[in-house]
């Protein structure tokens, strides 16, 4: 009897993706206690154990693996703050070794740590919210993994495009500026590539409670509760609302008289496009 | 008026707490942690046993408790240790049921 409710646990451990030294660990602890109590029927019903297992296992790697994101973008972000505070001048576009090479690649590092900032941020206030639940919706737990992921893949794809560019105008810095940005810009890669494979990792796992993802209205509830307008149900207001706020800090630190205009334009319109690429992915919308 | 449902779901709610305090008296594998969990409560905290495997596994995970394979009885069997966390967070929790019971029974008597 007991041997029979072993392997219909196994098999229920398969199907929500829990296999290899975790599920052998697991059989190992209910055979332990099975032949204590040999009363398999006091033990659960073998879908509801494997399901609860992988909850509670896919709920609580959901909420390391936000803060872990945050965590392993830190030294992307502090790379960041180094090359672009180090004195340079900078030749033309047209000096780059493959001109569309280096304007994508341009682009690319100016979007994409915005993208990972504000997934990453997302991701954390996400965690935040599910911080008390000890089986989160598995929807919520997807949306929390998917948000980690795109800020992990977006600091990944940043850090890459700053390689490309130093590359393309290499001829024109001093050697040891190159050396250092290799150097750093890859040494930021490496939590990332961990974290990320961390992730993978528990990404096999299949959550079966059932319920809603939420958004960032659930996540930022206490906030938006606060705010004279009322945001929620309402995404794209709440979108041109940010996208005009960005534009303003955008405005200010570029100088109303210099390249503030043209860099308000161009964030206000990557916000909204990055809102309708990825507002439903990430929960935005 | 508790029914069984709200008891099992008021339970679920604490269960992490009641955990690790068991095991904060001494390192136990699961068998011995839902045994001590219904003695403790004089049978009031009943769950399917397989349930609370779960937890301990996700306790673990969190850092506030660690476990490693004994042999005893002639079998492997997986031993639940409280961590320095676990100890801080036991701590914590106490003081906070504490806190809550002593003004619920001030309500209610």
């Amino acid at each position: 009897m007991i041997e029979r409710y072993l392997e219909e646990l196994a098999e229920e451990l398969g199907s929500v993706g829990i296999r290899g030294a975790q599920r052998r660990r697991i059989l190992a602890e209910a055979e332990d206690h099975l032949r204590e109590s040999v009363d398999p029927a006091r033990f659960g019903d073998p879908a509801l154990v494997a399901a609860r297992f992988a909850d509670e296992l896919a709920t609580s790697a959901a909420g390391r693996g936000a803060w872990g994101s945050v965590v392993a973008l830190a030294p992307a972000g502090i790379t960041y703050a180094i090359l672009f505070s180090m004195p340079a001048t900078w030749p033309d576009i047209t000096a780059a070794r493959s001109v569309p090479v280096a304007v994508a690649a341009a682009m690319t590092m100016l979007l994409a740590p915005q993208i990972s900032f504000a997934a990453g941020l997302l991701a954390i206030a996400g965690a935040w919210r599910l911080r008390s639940q000890v089986a989160a919706p598995a929807p919520a737990v997807t949306l929390l993994r998917r948000r980690a992921g795109v800020a992990l893949a977006a600091g990944a794809t940043a850090l890459l495009s700053v390689m490309v560019v130093i590359y393309e105008f290499a001829a024109w810095l001093p050697t040891w500026r190159v050396a250092l940005s290799f150097s750093i810009a890859g040494a930021s890669l490496v939590p990332i590539a961990a974290d990320a494979l961390a992730l993978r990792r528990t990404g096999a796992l299949r959550p079966q409670a059932a319920g809603d993802a939420g958004d960032v209205f659930d996540d930022l509830e206490p906030v938006f509760d606060r705010l004279p307008l009322r945001l929620r149900g309402r995404p794209w207001r709440f979108c041109l609302l940010f996208a005009a706020a960005v534009a303003g800090v955008a405005l200010l630190g570029g100088g109303v008289l210099n390249e503030g205009p043209r860099n308000a334009v161009a964030e206000f319109v990557a916000v909204c496009a990055g809102f309708a690429a990825l507002g439903r992915y990430l929960g935005l919308r | 008026m508790v029914t069984g449902a709200v008891r099992a779901e008021t339970l679920k709610g604490h269960l992490d707490f009641l955990l690790l305090a068991i095991v904060a008296d001494e390192p136990a594998h699961g068998y011995r942690i839902i045994d001590e969990l219904k003695r403790r409560s004089a049978g009031t905290f009943e769950l399917p046993e397989g349930t609370v495997y779960p937890a301990l596994h996700r306790l673990e995970q969190s850092g506030l408790l660690t476990s490693s394979w004994a042999t005893g009885s002639g079998r492997r069997r997986r031993v639940y240790q409280l961590t320095a966390r676990g100890r801080r967070a036991l701590a914590g929790a106490r003081r906070d049921w504490r806190g809550f019971a002593k003004a619920v029974e001030a309500v209610v008597t």
